[in-house]
């Protein structure tokens, strides 16, 4: 036996540290392409509201600070999500890149899975960047408003004070937004594996990024449409099955939207955190799946 | 061990062309051996089946009927690949990565981690003399360049068999000196080399044994100096011989049953005076 030989790393069925290479890989590309380039946009939009807001009251103020952000936050990281997923595999395959990775002994699967860890990370470190700076953003708000009620109650009867001061602060930064933030993350990491899922079959990232954005929007309407459809009469059970394919083909989005109890300031229940953190974990895993499946039959 | 470092066995791929009745066989039964150590070229024209061989070879892409085997192991398990470099035709690899960077991707894709990744990817950096361009991106490689990253990342798991698909392709004289250059080392240290190609002379120097695929059927196949020899031509090259000298050997040509065919003056490829010339410019 040759020294080279002698000297190889012996092969496993499954390895952390080939996945991992994939994943850094993956996040290096995409940082490389300047993709966090959207956090700029968010921060523009939160300084442009900010400033357009100084007229309203505070409640109106925060809310508006919550809304815009919110949603903002949940669109882009949606959009980061599909656009920056759809391109992974069909460029791979382009550029001949694939052949080389799997020319070496690593399964497909480690492959896929180390290419939407990838995304996944590069979702989390976008959301946490933007929710870092709208928590900044809200925080100093609250601290200028608190500060600005303690000067103009100069004189206060202790009660009327605290209840100026606990107004602002129910207003303002409450640790729900966090359960939010983290739902809209849930959201973002579906997509992602729903887009690695169809970028298997997809020939080019653009048909895989029209997919996507046909899937986003039904998404979100088909749990209205349901419920519209169930309300009739003659809806029976093929109409229940239909429905139930629909759902898993096209999951549903709207059960992901919690940034309205958000804004309103409702607490979200712990039960409903974990029933959507539970669907957005079974959604990944259906796709992923999938994913693997049609790419092991997949012709190179 | 002396297990055949490729097996190919009744080897046929059809591929289906979508809302057509009929399909498109790349290859037919093709059966071929690669014994350990050799460089074996896999040559024909364009769309003859070689690429979609090789790729079955590395289980890219999985045969209609037949087998392929990797050192006694069947291709299409992922271990099969634990001894092997591939270089596929025209690589891109990743634009945003530099020489140095790519070289240690692909060698955690083999588990290699530490000094000991270190020390490969800087021995590897060397034997392709691309050290000084280690911190560059790949965008900004030439095409030769790019060519010998390539073969540098299929040598980083040590390999025991190196797959070239088209390794000279689109590379100028001198890119392909170094990558035919780099092949016979490789052949030297004991590495198995399967490449295909459709430029003949450049394989002819460096391939032991060679197939010629047309149309997905093997059509010939055996060792080089075989195959290429006129069997009863004979070559005689003299240095510095007088037109006496030559006069003398012609007569003694006729006087036998010999036929001389023809007299000239020896010269050189246009490849060597290319290089000559190129290289000479460089180093003024």
């Amino acid at each position: 036996m040759s020294d080279a030989a002698a000297s190889a790393v012996r092969h496993r069925a499954f390895s952390p540290a080939r996945i991992f290479a994939i994943t850094t890989n993956t996040l290096t590309e995409l940082t490389r392409q300047k993709v966090f380039n959207v956090i700029l946009i968010f921060g523009l939009l939160l300084i442009g509201s900010s400033l357009f807001m100084a007229r309203f009251s505070f409640q109106q103020e925060f809310q508006i600070l919550k809304d815009v952000s919110l949603g903002v936050m949940s669109i882009l990281s949606s959009l980061l999500a599909i656009v920056a997923t759809a391109r992974l595999i069909p460029q791979d395959i382009e550029d001949r890149t694939i052949y080389t990775i799997l020319a070496k002994p690593v399964p497909r699967f480690e492959y896929l899975l180390g290419k939407l860890f990838g995304v996944l990370l590069l979702l989390a470190i976008s959301i946490a960047l933007m929710s870092a700076l709208f928590v900044a953003v809200l925080y100093l708000r609250e601290q200028a408003v608190l500060n600005e009620t303690l000067r103009q109650v100069s004189r206060p009867p202790g009660e009327q004070l605290d209840a100026a001061l606990n107004a602002v602060r129910v207003a303002g930064l409450k640790i729900d937004i966090l359960a939010g933030i983290a739902v809209i993350f849930f959201k973002a990491c579906l997509l992602a594996a729903l887009t690695l899922f169809v970028s298997t079959f997809a020939t080019t990232n653009i048909f895989a990024i029209i997919v996507m954005v046909s899937v986003y929007f039904i998404g979100h309407l088909q749990a209205t449409a349901r419920e519209y459809w169930l309300e009739q009469q003659s809806a029976g059970w093929i109409a229940h099955v239909f429905l139930a394919i629909v759902a898993l083909i096209f999951p549903d989005l709207q059960a992901f939207n919690l940034v309205d109890e958000v804004v309103a300031g409702v607490a979200i229940p712990l039960a409903l955190f974990a029933k959507t953190a539970l669907l957005g974990l079974f959604y990944i895993a259906i796709y992923t799946l999938a994913a693997t499946f049609v790419f092991y039959g997949k012709e190179l | 061990m002396t297990d055949t470092a490729v097996t190919v066995e009744g080897l046929t791929k059809v591929f289906p062309v979508p809302f057509h009745r009929q399909s498109i066989t790349a290859v037919h039964d093709l059966n071929l051996r690669v014994e350990p150590g050799e460089v074996y070229g896999l040559l024909g024209p364009n769309g003859s089946g070689k690429s979609t061989t090789l790729k079955i070879i590395l289980g890219l892409i999985s045969p209609t009927r037949g087998r392929t085997q990797i050192f006694g192991r069947d291709s299409s398990l992922v271990e099969s690949r634990e001894a092997v470099g591939f270089l596929p035709e025209n690589p891109y690899f990743y634009k945003f990565l530099t020489g140095e960077e790519t070289l240690r991707f692909f060698g955690k894709l083999c588990r290699l981690n530490g000094a000991r990744l270190k020390s490969r990817v800087h021995e590897l950096l060397k034997l392709v003399g691309l050290t000084n361009a280690r911190h560059q991106r790949l965008g900004t490689y030439s095409k030769g360049m790019l060519q010998r990253i390539g073969l540098a990342q299929a040598l980083i798991n040590e390999p025991k068999l190196v797959v070239l698909d088209e390794p000279t392709a689109g590379v100028d004289p001198a890119g392909s000196r170094d990558i035919r250059n780099l092949i016979v080392d490789l052949k030297r240290r004991g590495i198995t080399v399967l490449l295909s190609s459709h430029l003949l002379t450049q394989v002819q120097e460096i391939c032991d044994r060679v197939g010629i695929l047309a149309r997905g059927v093997l059509v010939r196949e055996g060792r080089l100096q075989e195959l290429v020899a006129i069997e009863n031509w004979s070559e005689l090259v003299l240095e510095n011989a007088s037109e006496a000298l030559l006069k003398e050997i012609e007569k003694l040509a006729a006087n036998s049953n010999a036929k001389l065919i023809e007299r000239r003056r020896s010269t050189t490829t246009l490849e060597r005076l290319f290089l000559d010339a190129t290289t000479d410019r460089s180093n003024k």
